[in-house]
């Protein structure tokens, strides 16, 4: 949480900075819109992001925004997501330790369907004069949607159950994140000095919390995650 | 439009790999004995997603207690399992496994040692894509 919370505060301060020497510093304003497809789900989502430039040539842009993103799925396989479950650990050191597959129980839903909107972080390098090439990720923020129907599946006994998305968003270390949170790895190619188009990966973990601790052991638990990995196309409009 | 779009996913995520074998399995292999077992519950089998016709039994043989499906004629379908459930609507389950065949005499063994008495329901349950295909209420 330290580590977040300091990172947060780099990127407030290099927000204002680019503020203050708004004068010099180059910075531009887009928005976006991404498609991400993957078997039996997708997702659209949109954003506006506020991107400063650095470096001699300016090539390297870091920028804050918002992005509202919906998710929608058929049949998606959730499994446990605490990090206290998944890997017995919440230490910074966990993203180095291997899931204790004995701790982590399915959650299969029919439909699910989550939107999000949060605080998102943009990194980008120009690499030539028409290509891009970049990295978002969302940091904190909310979700929302409606309550869905799953069955809770764990070894040879189950439950059905229905599960609403987690509310709070927020981006920590490994399995210690919460809530929905997407993120892209992205190329990105100028038309022209306006529009642009991407293709590239959509990495979106979206999170459903359960009406009760269905899990019991080793701990009770209502959160489930899904975090597929999505192919994405979008397009680009700089303001 | 969602639900077209919902509709598409749950097409295409539809294959034959994980669809039930059709031929009679071989009940020898599963270690129920019906000369030693005693029946305990049964009911007929009503088909929710297609036709699906048979009877469900639930026998006791030695303490071990076994659902028995027999005779068994089911609509095949993808990723099918049979649940023995608390209620109608299989919220409370216990997971017997993959249905082993859509026809002929199958047996599963009950996991643990659970109240049968509380145990109402067999369901033939499309797991991968949350469907009750059948039914039956044993009694």
């Amino acid at each position: 949480m330290k580590r977040i919370l300091f990172f947060l505060a780099v990127l407030v301060h290099l927000a204002l900075e680019g503020f203050s020497q708004s004068t010099k510093r180059a910075s531009e304003n887009y928005i976006d819109a991404t498609f991400g497809v993957a078997k039996s789900q997708g997702a659209l989502a949109l954003s506006y992001v506020h991107s400063w430039k650095f470096g001699a040539k300016q090539k390297l842009g870091i920028g804050l925004g918002g992005r509202f993103t919906s998710y929608l799925g058929a049949n998606q396989y959730y499994a446990t997501a605490p990090a206290q479950l998944t890997s017995e650990s919440t230490g910074p050191l966990i993203i180095f330790k291997d899931n204790i597959t004995a701790n982590i129980d399915t959650f299969l839903v029919k439909s699910p369907q989550v939107n999000s909107i949060n605080l998102s972080i943009n990194i980008d390098y120009q690499v030539s004069k028409k290509f891009t090439a970049g990295f978002n990720i969302d940091a904190i923020g909310f979700s929302f949607g409606g309550s869905r129907n799953g069955n809770y599946i764990n070894g040879v006994s189950g439950k059905m159950t229905s599960a609403s998305p987690t509310p709070f968003n927020i981006l920590l270390v490994s399995d210690n994140d919460r809530g929905t949170l997407n993120s892209e790895f992205y190329a990105h190619y100028f038309l022209n000095k306006k529009w642009g188009i991407k293709l590239g990966a959509q990495f979106l973990f979206t999170e459903y919390t359960t009406q009760t601790q269905v899990q019991q052991f080793p701990q009770a638990n209502d959160r489930f995650r899904n975090k597929p990995l999505l192919l994405c196309v979008g397009v680009r409009y700089k303001l | 439009m969602k639900y077209f779009i919902i509709l598409l996913f749950a097409v295409a995520g539809c294959t034959a790999n994980n669809a039930t074998p059709t031929k009679p399995v071989v009940s020898s292999t599963s270690g129920f004995d019906a000369s030693k077992a005693t029946l305990l519950k049964s009911g007929m089998f009503v088909g929710l997603d297609g036709p699906t016709t048979g009877t469900a039994s639930i026998y006791d043989q030695g303490g071990v207690k076994y659902v028995v499906l027999d005779p068994l004629n089911a609509n095949n379908g993808p990723d099918l399992k049979v649940y023995l459930a608390k209620d109608i609507n299989a919220k409370d389950y216990i997971r017997l496994g993959s249905l082993k065949s859509t026809t002929g005499k199958q047996s599963y063994a009950v996991p643990g040692t659970p109240t049968i008495s509380d145990y109402n329901y067999v369901h033939i349950w499309c797991e991968a894509f949350s469907v009750d295909f059948a039914r039956a209420e044993v009694k």
